[in-house]
C-alpha cells in the first residue's frame, strides 16, 4: 500500500480531517484535543456505517483495531487504515510490531509512548487542534507535525 | 511529593489504562470535589456539573465517561493512593496539575515518555534511581542518561 490519503471523519458536533501519508502515523499532544473521541465515532461508524449517523470519507476502509480483533484483521486485511488508540497491551508486543512490518496497511496509532520496535518517523508524528475553518454547529479539527521544526542535526 | 517510575513498571497495583478503568470505578465523591471541577475546567475546558453530568462547549451534555483520558487520570491520581497509574495518558497540559498534586501529598505515578514539566523549580522524585531532581533539564538528562525509557517488552 503507498500514497497519501486523506481521512474525513464527522458527525453533527466534530469534523476531523486527516491526511495519512506513511504506513505509521503516531497522533500524540495535549489531553482533549479531541483523539480519543475520534476512536470513538469511527468505533460507532465501524458498527454501523449506515444508521450511525457519522460519515466517513476515504479511499481506503478505516478500521479501529482493539484487543479482540488485531490478529485476525492483521492475518485477514489488506489495503485498510488501521486507527489503535492507546492503552491497547498488543501495541507494544513484538508479536505486533512482527505484524506491522510484514502487513500492507497503513497504522494511525494514538500513543504518547516511545515504540522502539515500530519503524515510525519522527515526520510522521503529529497533534490534533482545532482548525482555522470553523461552521457554526461543528468544531473542525486538523493534524499539525508537533516535531516538523526541528533542524535536520536534531532528526532521527 | 511526585514520584515518577519510568519505564515499564510491573507492580500488581499498576493500571496501564486509567480511561477504561475510570469508568467502571469511579467514585462519586471524587466528582464533587472543588480539585476535580478545577481541573475538567482547565484541561477539557468543560463544566463538570457533578457525577453525572458534565457540560461540554463542543459535544453538549454528556456523561463523565466522556471526559478526556488526560483528566480521568488525574482525578484518579489525586483521590486513589491505592494504585500506580500510567501518567502517559496524560498530554502536556496535565503536568502542571500532576506537580500541584504532589505538592500536597505523596504519589507515584508511572511515565512511558518524557512529560514536558514547565513550571520549574519542581521536587520530582525519580523511582527507579531515588533521584530527586527540580529542573526538566535534570530531568530529561536523568531520563536520558540512565535509559529509563529504552526497556521494550
Amino acid at each position: 500500500m503507498k500514497g497519501r490519503y486523506d481521512v474525513v471523519l464527522y458527525n453533527n458536533k466534530v469534523h476531523y480531517h486527516l491526511t495519512i501519508k506513511r504506513n505509521i502515523t503516531i497522533l500524540r499532544g495535549d489531553s482533549a484535543s479531541g483523539k480519543s473521541e475520534f476512536i470513538r465515532l469511527l468505533a460507532q461508524y465501524n458498527g454501523s456505517p449506515k444508521s450511525s449517523g457519522i460519515s466517513l470519507i476515504c479511499d481506503r476502509e478505516c478500521i479501529v483495531l482493539n484487543e479482540g480483533n488485531w490478529k485476525l484483521y492483521l492475518e485477514t486485511y489488506r489495503e485498510r487504515i488501521f486507527f489503535i488508540d492507546e492503552g491497547n497491551d498488543f501495541l507494544r508486543t513484538k508479536e505486533f510490531a512482527d505484524a506491522v512490518k510484514g502487513a500492507d496497511n497503513y497504522f494511525v496509532i494514538i500513543s504518547r509512548e516511545n515504540f522502539p520496535n515500530l519503524p515510525y518517523s519522527v515526520d510522521e508524528i503529529y497533534g490534533l487542534r482545532e482548525g482555522k475553518y470553523r461552521e457554526a454547529k461543528r468544531v473542525y479539527n486538523e493534524m499539525y507535525r508537533i516535531y516538523g521544526n526541528l533542524p535536520e542535526s536534531l532528526r532521527c | 511529593m511526585l514520584s515518577i517510575y519510568y519505564g515499564l513498571y510491573k507492580g500488581e497495583n499498576y493500571i496501564d489504562n486509567p480511561d477504561l478503568y475510570f469508568d467502571n470505578t469511579y467514585e462519586d465523591a471524587w466528582l464533587e470535589d472543588p480539585h476535580s471541577k478545577a481541573m475538567v475546567k482547565d484541561i477539557d475546558k468543560s463544566e463538570l456539573i457533578g457525577p453525572n453530568l458534565v457540560i461540554s462547549p463542543v459535544l453538549g451534555s454528556i456523561p463523565v465517561s466522556r471526559l478526556s483520558g488526560g483528566v480521568k487520570t488525574l482525578i484518579q491520581i489525586a483521590h486513589d493512593p491505592e494504585h500506580v497509574y500510567n501518567a502517559s495518558a496524560c498530554g502536556d497540559n496535565c503536568a502542571a496539575w500532576l506537580l500541584r498534586i504532589g505538592k500536597e501529598k505523596d504519589v507515584l505515578v508511572r511515565l512511558g515518555h518524557q512529560m514536558r514539566f514547565t513550571e520549574e523549580p519542581f521536587d520530582i522524585r525519580i523511582e527507579n534511581t531515588g533521584q530527586v531532581v527540580h529542573t526538566r533539564k535534570e530531568l530529561v538528562t536523568a531520563v536520558i542518561s540512565q535509559g529509563l525509557l529504552e526497556e521494550t517488552l
